[in-house]
């Protein structure tokens, strides 16, 4: 320190003896910084990313071990009260995978919480100040959460008989009830940072912010009735791809059946599940819109706008792989041949399905159009104007998926009742009509405007809800007492069909990465909408490319770990396979 | 056995392979952060206008709603039978000049409404600062009418910019970015930097080569500690208070950019 002439007041020596000090020392910087610091950093990948994946892969861990309690209830009720023993069986293996699957979530958790502390301190600051009173509440669920699931799945064989067997159902029960409040809980936080309360402002204090009004936001319901249905969507897939391996690797007939039959099961829950899922999206969906224009515009016709398509692929690979399975599966089913001549038409309408869905000719055409409407200048406005072909494609993909189940359904049964023949006409005819009224109004659609038309996909959605009520239920009243036309051979399903049941695995996990993506993605430079900004160096919203990769990490880590742990699961207990067919 | 899983593992690779380059092939659209913008002394008109447009066609936002011609009025092109905004905006409200009511639409868009539109034009204070507004509604006069926006209205806004930035904790902003910064808190004002600036203090060229990166970040903090030779008669005049102003991560970001400038 030798520049310039040092000022020789007693203050100035101190001042100056001080900074040395500081200088040399290092505090200088937080000395004057005067308080925390806002962001940490990761080494390599950066924080957005490290968070990122960290989130993801807890997340998909968590949609595991609470969608999985879901039907592994159902499936104990079924053995139950329709004396099923298999279904028992069943339901005891989905718990055995649960219980290793939950140590993984608890981990992956606690790497987002440090990660979150670390990384993000001032945001984290912000969201326990507001917060804390659930967060206390959400720990103390885990504990009772996971006594629960030890006690359900080790006193399995305890209590298996009589009034016991239904206290231990009520067990399956309550860990449904403590997994859904995590869930909720967890929910609240993440909807928080979408939609904070409208009197939520940059300048109020977190201390201020009405911790209810806070918990219970406008897209707090919509995410929480998503995020279960999708949970019950990804469990069975990952039941049903476990499966399927153990069908691959099995060594006898009797085990060949019993994971033929598990497979079953979990692409039914998987798929009979995803049916409902855009409803639930659209819920969702307006409820963005309603709590924000800007967020909703920027979600569909934003930077966003591709992911649909996107989106748009994957689900048609889902719909397609999910039919793919049924169909096949008709090859063990006696009597099902007479109806393999339609598959090929349901194949085609599929196939123009998701063609239509994810084809980007329609945008272009579409944007041509605006720009001669004197329009915009944003290339990628136009697919908001094919909306109406997408929810025609997706509501006929699901009217030809119900069908596969109810001709997989009728295979090897002979309705008995006198008005078979009528029921028969009347489903038909409900099923045209169905496909009339999507088809009505998608056509109709391009010729009003946007405002009129996303008013149209809710009566094609409800022509497909109300078609697959009531043909279910004419289905079931037909179906009464009616004579076998033999026994589905478990076991006996050609190899290439369990494939599908990977692809379905593969892509509802990075289904549910990429929806994540989106959730998190069109909070764009806020970690609080519109109340705190991120103003780290990792701000902006990454591209679908980059984002693509990641996600594609995150279903490695996590398919893997899963493999591993069901591997574990596989060493300690051979499963008890209750012989075939009933 | 191998066999099998190493088909499984190709299928689940194959799979996640296929969905990871169709969404590398696609168009790649980042979301960006609307710049911040700090202009210092005297701005242009074409400076304004600058800025504006590039915050009308990208991270504003606004080409979501505006320009399709249904949901939101065209401001660049004309709107029924009126002009673009720049030629219309002063016809809108009866004793409301156009740099009001552009001015109103942005921070206050429910005070009128354009007939046949809904009230969903978000209000823009809650996430543009004043520059930015400012900026855009020069750029939106530039389109069929005369440029009225001044530094005078940019620094009216001042006060209150810091505010309207929103959300970051301290300092006027939280950009960690040294250019921004020492624009930002008007160094410039003091330092010269390339051809920007006055010559109050040292100039900011060729610094690393005088101090330590130590010696400047004491020089920042604690300003009357050591004086800079040649410039006695200006001691004392460098605001002390920078350290309470700035965040660790700024400072830091400071310190690194001036040991930088040898
Ligand atoms: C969520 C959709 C939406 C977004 C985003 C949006 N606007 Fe608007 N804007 C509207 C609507 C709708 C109107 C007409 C109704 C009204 O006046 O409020 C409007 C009106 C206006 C007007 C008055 C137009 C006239 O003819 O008098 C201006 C100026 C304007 N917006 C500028 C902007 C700018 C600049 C941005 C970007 C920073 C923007 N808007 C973003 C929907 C939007
Ligand atoms: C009001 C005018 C003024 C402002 C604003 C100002 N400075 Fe200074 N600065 C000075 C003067 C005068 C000196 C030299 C006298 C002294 O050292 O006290 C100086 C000295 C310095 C020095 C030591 C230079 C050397 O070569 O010895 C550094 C480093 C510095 N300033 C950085 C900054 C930074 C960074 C900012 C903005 C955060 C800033 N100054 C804002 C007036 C100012």
């Amino acid at each position: 320190m030798t520049r310039g002439t040092i000022r020789t007041s007693a203050a100035g020596i101190a001042a100056l003896a001080l900074l040395v000090l500081a200088a040399q020392s290092g505090w200088a910087q937080e000395a004057a910084a005067a308080g925390p610091r806002e962001y940490g950093s990761f080494p390599w990948i950066g924080s957005r990313t490290a968070i990122w994946i960290a989130a993801e892969v807890h997340l998909m861990f968590a949609a595991f071990v609470l969608g999985v309690p879901m039907f592994a209830v159902v499936a104990e009720a079924i053995g139950i009260f329709g004396g099923d023993e298999r279904y028992d069986r069943l339901s005891k293996e989905f718990t055995r995978l649960l219980l290793i699957a939950y140590s993984a979530t608890a981990m992956w958790g606690a790497v987002l919480v440090f990660l979150l502390t670390t990384l993000y301190p001032r945001f984290w600051a912000h969201m326990t100040e507001i917060f804390e009173v659930s967060m206390w509440i959400y720990v103390g669920l885990f504990f009772v959460e996971s006594f629960t699931l030890y006690l359900y799945y080790y006193g399995w064989e305890r209590w298996k008989q009589g009034r016991a067997k239904l206290g231990h159902w009520t067990l399956g029960i309550l860990l449904n009830v403590w997994g859904t409040a995590v869930l909720f809980i967890a929910d609240s936080w993440l909807t928080y940072m979408m939609s904070p309360p409208a009197d939520v402002t940059p300048d109020t204090s977190p201390a201020m912010v009405q911790a209810w009004s806070a918990f219970a936001n406008a897209t707090w319901m919509p995410i929480n009735i998503h995020r279960l249905i999708a949970n019950v969507v990804f469990g069975g897939s990952i039941v049903a791809a476990y499966a399927g391996y153990r069908f691959l690797s099995a060594k006898t007939d009797d085990e060949r059946a019993h994971y033929d039959w598990m497979g079953y099961v979990g692409n039914f829950i998987a798929i009979g599940a995803l049916i409902v899922l855009p409803f639930a999206g659209y819920y969702l969906g307006r409820e963005i819109y309603e709590y924000n224009q800007q967020m909703g515009i920027t979600m569909m016709g934003g930077f966003m706008s591709w992911l649909w398509i996107i989106q748009a692929f994957l689900i048609g690979v889902l719909f397609l792989a999910g039919n793919y399975y049924l169909w096949v599966g008709m090859g063990r089913i006696p009597g099902a041949e007479r109806f393999l001549p339609y598959t090929k038409w349901m194949l085609f309408v599929l196939i123009i399905g998701v063609i239509v869905w994810s084809t980007p000719h329609t945008m272009i055409a579409d944007r041509a159009e605006l720009e001669a409407m004197g329009g915009s200048h944003h290339p990628f406005l136009g697919v908001l104007g094919v909306m109406s072909a997408k929810n025609t494609a997706v509501n006929l993909m699901i009217l030809t998926t119900f069908l596969s189940f109810l001709m997989y359904r009728r295979a090897n049964r002979r309705p008995v009742v006198g008005w078979a023949r009528t029921g028969t006409i009347l489903q038909a005819g409900l099923f045209v009509i169905a496909a009339a009224v999507v088809l009505f109004y998608g056509v109709y659609g391009y010729f009003v405007s946007a405002i009129v038309r996303i008013g149209f996909s809710v009566y094609q959605v409800l022509a497909v809800l109300a078609t697959i009520i009531g043909v279910m239920a004419l289905d079931v009243a037909m179906l009464r007492g009616s004579e076998s036309r033999g026994e589905i051979r478990w076991g006996q399903m050609p190899p290439r069909s369990q494939y599908a049941l990977f692809v379905l695995v593969v892509t509802f996990t990075w289904l549910m990465g990429l929806m994540g993506f989106a959730r998190s993605g069109i909070r764009q430079h806020w970690h609080v909408w519109e109340v705190m900004r991120d103003t780290s160096q990792w701000a902006a919203t990454p591209a679908l490319g980059f984002a693509a990769q990641i996600i594609s990490v995150c279903v490695i880590i996590f398919l893997g770990m899963i493999s591993f742990i069901f591997w574990l699961g596989g060493l300690v207990e051979k499963p008890q396979l209750v012989p075939k067919g009933r | 056995m191998w066999g099998t899983n190493l088909k499984i593992l190709g299928v689940v690779l194959g799979t996640i392979a296929v969905y990871t380059l169709l969404a590398n092939a696609i168009p790649q659209i980042e979301s960006e952060v609307p710049e911040e913008l700090s202009f210092t002394g005297e701005v242009s008109a074409e400076e304004l206008i600058d800025a504006g447009e590039q915050l009308y066609a990208g991270a504003g936002g606004c080409t979501a709603c505006h320009g399709l011609g249904t949901r939101a009025p065209n401001l660049l092109t004309a709107q029924g039978s009126e002009g673009p905004i720049g030629a219309r905006c002063g016809n809108r409200v009866p004793g409301e000049d156009c740099k009001t009511y552009l001015h109103r639409s942005m921070v206050e868009p429910n005070a009128h409404v354009v007939d046949g539109f809904q009230p969903i034009m978000p209000d823009m204070s809650r996430t543009l600062s004043d520059a930015q507004i400012w900026s855009m509604i020069a750029y939106l006069q530039s389109q069929g009418g005369e440029v009225t926006v001044t530094s005078s209205d940019l620094a009216a806004a001042a006060p209150d910019a810091a505010s309207a930035a929103g959300g970051a904790a301290a300092g006027p902003s939280a950009t960690t970015d040294p250019e921004a910064l020492l624009r930002e808190l008007q160094c410039v004002a003091c330092h010269k930097l390339g051809a920007e600036g006055q010559e109050v203090g040292p100039p900011f060229d060729g610094i690393g080569a005088r101090l330590s990166p130590d010696e400047i970040r004491g020089a920042i903090l604690d300003p009357a500690a050591t004086v800079s030779p040649g410039y006695e008669q200006f001691a004392g005049v460098m605001p002390p208070n920078f350290g309470s102003r700035l965040t660790a991560a700024q400072l830091e970001a400071l310190v690194g950019y001036l040991a930088e400038r040898r």
